[in-house]
């Protein structure tokens, strides 16, 4: 119960993650140009481009990879480069991120999943918990609820090389989930996946969503951007050129590029 | 039937290999005093992991640090690290031995002809090979691994673990590669260490190495092969523990 309630409390002081006119580049070359976005806990926001056009930039700058060149990223109005490093971690902690490589840890399902809640207790629990690992393998609810929502209970115990890449994307979108973050960031998560494999990630966001986590998914899937956003922001070479709610931006978008990329004449 | 195989070892002498197996000479009755085999097995263990021990504190970290770090001259370090790696065991020795000498830097320690500067001179040579090839394991981990890591909140410390962790295979064959470089080595520490054995005939700094080198001189092949096999069957088993525990994934 008082953990409930803590859970709660932290939820109620989460507002959204916001942009105020970021750019970016790697030396002379712009990736990003004066983007201003917001997130809010509870939506889904479509981030939708042409390959090449910042999205992925875009999402490391929001997990605190680097800072931004120009402009500021604010979590709870607060810029997470201007805060000690033991407080930016925590506020990189209330993130989870899943990338277009479903990239694991070569150990087992479980310890996939449980790495970020393994993170986040003390280094003297750490050590007890390696003792204990030696003799029994504990439990973790955290664990079996995320690997609950992506379907692959019965794969706890697998080794993660023994997965297919639908399977293994399932298990880090699992991974993302485990630690209980405030907001998902999903890069292409179902680029090189299945249809089956797409349907369980998409199911998954929407249970994330429905769970009050705030959801940016960057994608280049028009379709997919229609079944699970709430809002679609377009990205095209580094603007942000159009921001709405999907049915806005899908029927009616005010920017004639918008129109030409949704409808497949805009080609990069 | 025992076959004799004829080895020739020197112009117009002949080693007769069957006396390894000749019960009048014997595997169990070998010329030395009680406790000399156990203790040249003894420096030769301690001298050798002590060494790699303190390569591996050393190298894994510079490891680590060269592979995930960009610096101006970062090919060049990494050249020098792979140039150490064929660094001449019979120079490290004589550097080793000026610098431990009355008039070398180290000369207040009095390290000449003990195990303490034998540790040197093999920290020296095996440094460069855990280094190098655990550099070579960690640049081989997927960035992606790395950008996971911190991105489910990692420090790092934690990034830095998870990239260990990934790359512990290729760890456990830079510390057995050092391994095999220190105890492998007669050159530096024969000028270091003396090769010498006490009045009671246990070892002071005489290593299996250093013991087969002097049997091998002394023209008792059958004993200095004896020996060679006891120092293959020693690194097949160390070898063997840290390939289990470096390969271990659960």
């Amino acid at each position: 119960m008082a953990h409930a309630t803590a859970h709660h409390r932290r939820r109620a002081r989460s507002t959204g993650i916001s942009l105020s006119n970021v750019s970016h580049g790697f030396g002379r070359t712009t990736v990003l140009e004066d983007v201003s976005l917001r997130v809010d806990r509870g939506e889904t926001l479509a981030l939708i481009g042409p390959s090449g056009t910042g999205k992925t930039t875009l999402l490391r700058l929001v997990a605190c990879f680097e800072p931004p060149v120009a402009g500021d990223i604010r979590f709870e109005n607060e810029d997470p480069w201007s805060l000690s490093t033991a407080d930016r971690l925590a506020a990189r902690r209330r993130l989870g991120m899943v990338f277009q490589e479903p990239t694991l840890f070569d150990t087992t399902v479980r310890r996939n999943v449980s790495y970020g809640l393994r993170l986040r207790v003390g280094w003297r629990e750490r050590l007890r918990r390696w003792v204990t690992r030696l003799v029994d393998t504990p439990s973790m609810p955290a664990v079996d609820e995320a690997l609950e929502t992506v379907g692959l209970t019965a794969a706890a115990g697998r080794p993660a090389d023994s997965l297919s890449g639908g399977e293994a994307q399932r298990v880090a979108f699992a991974r993302a989930l485990a630690p209980n973050p405030d907001f998902l960031l999903l890069d292409e998560p179902t680029s090189d996946l299945d249809p089956r494999n797409t349907a369980v990630i998409e199911q998954a966001i929407g249970t994330a969503s429905d769970d009050g986590l705030g959801v940016v998914i960057a994608t280049h899937d028009m379709q997919q951007a229609e079944r699970v956003a709430d809002r679609v922001a377009v990205l095209l070479d580094g603007r942000l050129i159009e921001v709405g709610s999907t049915d806005a931006v899908f029927t009616d978008p005010d920017d004639r590029r918008t129109r030409r990329f949704i409808t497949g004449e805009l080609i990069y | 039937m025992i076959e004799t195989v004829p080895l020739l070892v020197d112009a117009g002498a002949v080693f007769d290999a069957s006396v390894l197996f000749d019960a009048s000479v014997g595997l169990v009755d070998l010329p030395f005093r009680p406790g000399y085999i156990e203790s040249i097995i003894g420096v030769s263990l301690s001298v050798s992991l002590t060494a790699v021990a303190l390569s591996t504190l050393v190298g894994l970290p510079v490891a680590l640090a060269v592979g995930f770090t960009e610096f101006p001259g970062k090919r060049l370090v990494v050249a020098l690290i792979n140039t150490g790696m064929g660094l001449p065991s019979v120079v490290v020795g004589l550097l080793v031995l000026f610098a431990v000498s009355n008039a070398g830097p180290l000369g207040s320690l009095d390290l000449v002809f003990t195990r303490e500067a034998m540790v040197i001179s093999q920290f020296v040579l095996a440094t460069p090979v855990v280094t190098g090839v655990s550099l070579a394991a960690v640049t081989g981990v997927d960035d992606g691994l790395r950008d996971v890591a911190h991105a489910m909140g990692g420090t790092r410390l934690d990034v830095a673990l998870a990239t260990i962790s990934e790359a512990r295979s290729g760890i456990a064959t830079a510390i057995l590669a050092g391994l095999g470089r220190a105890i492998s080595e007669v050159g530096s520490v024969l000028i270091v260490g003396g090769n010498i054995v006490r009045a009671d005939g246990t070892s002071v700094t005489r290593t299996l190495t250093t013991a087969i080198q002097l049997e091998a001189r002394q023209g008792r092949f059958e004993i200095a092969l004896l020996l060679g096999g006891v120092l293959v069957a020693l690194v097949l088993v160390i070898n063997g523990v840290v390939l289990r525990l470096g390969g271990r994934r659960y």
